[in-house]
């Protein structure tokens, strides 16, 4: 009896944890007036009640052969982004947005990298380069760890979302599209297609 | 049809212009996808990255051309080949688009003692301009110019095929960089003063100056500044020499400080950038030896010897330089000249150039009747677009003799 009462704890604490009682939601996203459907990012902007605390490990965004990789780079806010230089030329990586501090990195070598937390929930902020205008990337910060980049062809998944009701956003660099109530089951998934356009 | 002809016939007959050194290459923004910024601080003149690319043989620095071309070459020979040389041709690419830009310049300018004060000078000059790389070693730039001068259309197509053993010493033929004013090219309307100032016989550094010249460049200690050196022989006036002595010149400089000349990160780290910064400064030494020869008088010998510095700092540039010649004609008095000037630039925005230059030339030193010229050129640079440009100049003559030819500028160019 009491083994079994073990047993039945230890079930019930796995059922509700996120691991469990949790569900993909996928779909394609098809932008307007843009050379292809990536690079949107699809995420859950909040869950009432829950925190969620940011990695240990640092993020890293990459500057090589003047471009940033990746260009769209979600994170959960108390994200520290690390910016690394691989070029053998000098970058020098600042924003222009406030919820980033207007932050400007300076120049390092080839090798190095300069750091900064990202703090602020909802924060989008445009990544650009001093001496190389048409390098250019976003961060976007996100009060939970469900969000997914969509693919070239539109396709994503956003993998493991608690089971219930949320709200389901989209955010594209240059194009707009609706955010959708989604009912995500407790095994499966759940498919939402978007549209994005100007 | 006749008409056609005819006017193909004038600007064929109608060559050999001064054709200006040619740096501001369009087809390296779409081989690197990149902006004309990085190389420039307003096109054409050169940002210390555009130098150090420049140095490196049109390639990026330290080995990484390769990967930094997003635009793919097309082979003319497979990596292999190389092993069967000397039973086949050396291997090599090619762009993989015609490596061809454009540069156009209209002026409207105001002079102040012309007949006509205002003249819409649109277009003043047309520039097909093409650079790039043959394979590991060889690189080419050069232009088609077509320039309107008086009415009369001039054309000239100067161009360099050069062999880079290492950015140390590259070997050039055709377009040689004979001019000692600023590597980085100038910012103005107005051409320098040393470099349009002619000896007895109508020489002058502007025009062109083709032959063979040996350069280099490496960078300092820490992998900063550097220094500099070419020395060529050339035709000193024109596409065909009209006399037979060689002309010869020289430069060095020494950068303290700022990018390395050759490029590279090591040591380059700061709190702030930009593709107008590099605070530094740089010496440099040149000569320039020559005969200048024209119709019915004798021949001139002329040594031209002087120096320049050029200093940035932060925002600020100061740049400077003097020359000192001295000319001989059988039968006449030598004759010494000293010409100089010194210009600031203010980067108030990074679209937005002020400067003020000040000239001064003296023909004959020696000679009190022969006063110097002397003036100022405020002006402004706008960067509508990194390669949209305009520019307005004021130029004031300060002597007594030319204080009435002022001229007033609004030139634009747009590259493509």
């Amino acid at each position: 009896m009491r083994a079994l009462f073990v047993v039945m704890t230890i079930l019930l604490t796995w059922t509700w944890s996120d691991g469990l009682l949790a569900g993909d939601i996928k779909g394609k996203v098809k932008a307007k007036g843009v050379k292809h459907s990536g690079d949107a990012v699809i995420f859950i902007d909040k869950i009432p009640g829950k925190t969620f605390q940011p990695p240990k490990e640092h993020v890293t965004m990459d500057q090589k052969n003047l471009v940033f990789i990746p260009h769209i780079l979600p994170v959960v806010v108390g994200s520290t982004v690390d910016y690394l230089n691989s070029d053998d030329v000098l970058h020098n990586v600042f924003t222009p947005d406030k919820c980033a501090e207007k932050f400007n990195l300076g120049t390092w070598p080839k090798g190095q990298v300069r750091s900064f937390t990202f703090t602020d929930p909802g924060c989008a902020s445009v990544m650009l380069c001093k001496v190389h205008p048409e390098m250019e990337a976003f961060i976007l910060v996100m009060e939970t760890p469900y969000y997914a980049v969509s693919e070239k062809d539109g396709s994503y998944t956003v993998k493991n979302v608690p089971a219930g009701k949320h709200t389901l956003r989209i955010w594209h660099e240059k194009l707009k599209g609706e955010s959708v109530t989604v009912e995500v089951p407790e095994k499966g998934e759940v498919i939402v297609n978007f549209e994005v356009k100007k | 049809m006749k008409t056609i002809a005819a006017t193909v016939v004038l600007i064929v007959l109608v060559t050999a212009i001064a054709a200006e050194q040619v740096h501001a290459i369009p087809s390296f923004s779409r081989k690197y996808k990149t902006s004309c910024s990085t190389c420039h601080y307003a096109a054409p003149m050169l940002n210390a990255f555009g130098k150090a690319f420049k140095n490196n043989g049109y390639r990026y620095p330290g080995g990484t051309d390769p990967e930094m071309t997003k635009e793919e070459p097309v082979s003319i020979g497979s990596e292999g080949y190389k092993r069967v040389w000397p039973d086949a041709i050396w291997p090599a690419d090619i762009p993989g688009t015609t490596p061809i830009g454009i540069w156009a310049i209209g002026r409207i300018e105001y002079a102040a003692i012309a007949d006509v004060k205002w003249s819409l000078e649109i277009p003043h000059e047309l520039e097909f301009l093409y650079g790039g790389t043959i394979g590991e070693n060889f690189s080419f730039f050069g232009e088609l110019e077509i320039e309107n001068e008086g009415n009369e259309t001039e054309i000239g197509f100067p161009f360099a095929l050069q062999y880079d053993f290492s950015p140390g010493f590259h070997l050039r033929v055709g377009m040689a960089n004979a001019d000692p004013t600023p590597t980085h090219l100038r910012l103005t309307r107005n051409h320098y003063n040393m470099a349009s100032f002619r000896s007895r016989n109508g020489w002058r550094f502007r025009d062109d100056h083709n032959g063979v010249e040996v350069w280099g460049a490496a960078n300092g200690a820490g992998d900063r500044g550097g220094f500099t050196y070419r020395l060529g022989m050339v035709n000193g006036q024109g596409l065909t020499d009209i006399n037979p002595q060689k002309d010869f010149f020289g430069k060095a400089t020494y950068k303290i400080g700022g990018l390395g000349e050759i490029g590279g990160t090591e040591g380059a780290e700061s709190q702030a950038s930009d593709f107008y910064l590099d605070n530094s400064v740089t010496i440099g030494a040149f000569f320039y030896k020559g005969t200048a020869s024209r119709a019915n008088v004798l021949d001139e010998d002329f040594t031209v010897l002087g120096g320049d510095v050029d200093f940035w700092y932060n925002r600020f540039i100061l740049n400077g330089a003097l020359m000192l010649m001295n000319s001989t004609i059988e039968g006449t008095a030598d004759r010494s000249s000293m010409v100089y000037y010194a210009q600031g630039n203010y980067v108030i925005y990074p679209w937005l150039i002020g400067l003020v230059r000040y000239e001064w030339e003296d023909r004959d030193t020696d000679a009190d009747l022969v006063k110097p010229v002397n003036a100022l050129i405020p002006g402004v640079t706008v960067m509508a677009r990194a390669n949209v440009k305009l520019v307005f100049e004021f130029k004031k003559f300060l002597d007594e003799a030319n204080k009435k030819r002022d001229t007033f500028t609004l030139q634009f160019n747009f590259g493509i």
